[in-house]
């Protein structure tokens, strides 16, 4: 028989599949900023934030929401070399597939876009950018000049990084979007939220205001990891499911299981 | 899945050291307590034993000159021989150990003091050493008080007892009070003529009143029936105005 927590585990399996989008005060709020700053003749826009705090996600649900008005193009996965980034762009710009055994000559290409101007508005959207080389982002950078493409370039934030400060951004980023972690009341919404989705009312009332707290104070509010902790749980909840239900509370999440998962993922230690 | 019985067995070791210093906390707290309280109990005890202890020792006499703040209370105890000296003027106490056992009462040296109840001083005398730890109800009253010669003169007519009637004809000579010391002496020569010591302040107390020729004829009587060394010495000293 299959456990009630098995479901509630899959439901934190970490993903950026828009049908797991969920909106949160805060992330309607960095959505409607995202969609305001690309309305604007902006030609870079920059969007970061630490690990987990929904960049993908958020790039993935507004080029969802906006593809039947706007030409936009989310660039997931960051292109191995350069070749195939432009192999990639090259299909963006021009719909169609360029030969096998061909390179795009970078030149032609900023003119093409250059006499794109006016005619068409082409928004990319780029995850993971920190990944591309700084002679990559000047490349982008030259292209988003001949504004008829406009780039959204999502990037990690990390404690010793300056994004602003470094040199490819200091001049032409325009529009500067950051995210943040999830306050406790944003992240029991969120797990409460996830929950109801896929109809677990009695899962979702079992975690309680303290276990809410115990799980922010953990995860810090990021939501990877949140959901890599509520996996977790439920993947614990559903051992003892299966093989010691004496020692489930069906009514609430207990201490201890939240406190093993913790242990279990790093959080604390022995 | 993962190794539960593992995970458990951390969660069994995390929660004991995260809540170790609760524990220890609590223990410490506990001890704390416990010792302050037994502290605090063994304090009070020791405290009423030392403050009893000192109290005593305080009042303990060690020399005479102690004696001016002599504390006198309603219950004393009396360790030692009590003396009176002839005149039963001066109360002298020899090595005298007091307990007060609870109110002190000042009392100056050198006071002339009247001991209305004297059944019978002699036998504080006779007694040996061994009932040194003899106790005795003093009663002190000072001599200038009126009170207390009517009330040994009050006894006297009562019972007639000679002592009284001595210690009066002393005690009314030695005040100036001559007139009533002869009628005090002339009691004892009723009760006792063989008295000498009455006769004495009888002739002495003549003497005082300008009656010296009347003094030495009733002394001279007295010596050629007596020989009294005492009543001779006496007339010589009244004849030759040394008295």
């Amino acid at each position: 028989m299959k456990s009630r927590y098995e479901v509630a585990k899959n439901v934190f399996v970490d993903s950026i599949d828009i049908d797991d989008y969920i909106d949160l005060d805060s992330s309607v709020t960095a959505y409607q900023q995202l969609q305001h700053s690309m309305d604007k003749p902006l030609k870079m826009i920059l969007l970061f934030g630490r690990p987990g705090t929904g960049k993908s996600i958020l790039l993935n649900r507004i080029q969802e929401k906006l593809k039947h008005q706007k030409e936009i193009h989310y660039f997931d996965t960051p292109a191995i070399n350069e070749k195939e980034f432009f192999h990639k762009l090259f299909k963006v710009l021009t719909k169609k597939d360029l030969p096998s055994n061909t390179e795009v000559n970078f030149s032609a290409l900023v003119d093409f876009c250059k006499n794109l101007r006016g005619k068409r508005e082409i928004i990319i959207l780029l995850d993971e950018a920190q990944m591309y080389g700084p002679e990559m982002m000047e490349k982008i950078r030259l292209l988003s000049d001949s504004r008829a493409v406009k780039f959204v370039v999502s990037l990690h934030k990390t404690d010793d990084e300056d994004l602003i400060a470094k040199e490819h951004f200091q001049s032409r980023i325009w529009e500067v979007i950051e995210l943040k972690n999830a306050t406790k009341e944003d992240q029991t919404a969120y797990i409460h939220k996830k929950l109801l989705k896929k109809n677990l009312f009695e899962i979702a009332n079992s975690i309680k205001e303290k276990n809410m707290k115990r799980i922010h104070k953990y995860t810090k509010g990021n939501y990877r990891e949140c959901n890599k902790l509520l996996f977790t749980i439920f993947e614990i909840c559903e051992y003892y499911d299966k093989n010691e239900p004496s020692k489930v509370n069906y009514e609430k999440i207990s201490d201890k299981i939240i406190e093993m998962s913790a242990l279990k993922l790093g959080y604390i230690n022995v | 899945m993962y190794d539960i019985k593992q995970l458990e067995h951390e969660w069994k070791q995390y929660r004991k050291r995260k809540f170790k210093p609760w524990y220890i906390g609590s223990l410490s707290l506990l001890v704390l307590i416990a010792s302050v309280t037994v502290f605090l109990m063994n304090e009070k005890t020791d405290f009423s034993e030392w403050k009893s202890y000192f109290e005593t020792s305080k009042e303990v006499f060690t020399d005479e000159g102690k004696s001016k703040n002599t504390l006198v209370s309603q219950e004393m105890n009396v360790k030692q021989s009590v003396l009176i000296n002839d005149a039963l003027n001066t109360l002298e106490v020899k090595d005298n150990v007091i307990d007060v056992v609870d109110k002190d009462v000042q009392k100056p040296l050198n006071i002339l003091v009247d001991i209305p109840v004297l059944d019978d001083p002699k036998e504080h005398f006779v007694e040996d050493g061994s009932q040194v730890r003899n106790k005795m109800h003093l009663e002190i009253i000072e001599s200038t008080s009126v009170t207390a010669y009517k009330d040994v003169e009050k006894r006297f007519l009562e019972s007639h007892d000679i002592d009284d009637a001595l210690f009066l004809a002393r005690s009314y000579y030695k005040k100036g009070d001559y007139e009533k010391a002869v009628y005090w002496a002339l009691e004892i020569n009723k009760l006792d003529e063989d008295m000498e010591e009455g006769l004495l302040i009888f002739v002495k107390a003549k003497a005082k009143m300008d009656r010296k020729n009347e003094a030495v004829s009733i002394l001279t009587t007295y010596i050629k029936r007596s020989d009294s060394q005492e009543a001779k010495k006496l007339l010589y000293r009244i004849e030759n105005d040394k008295l």
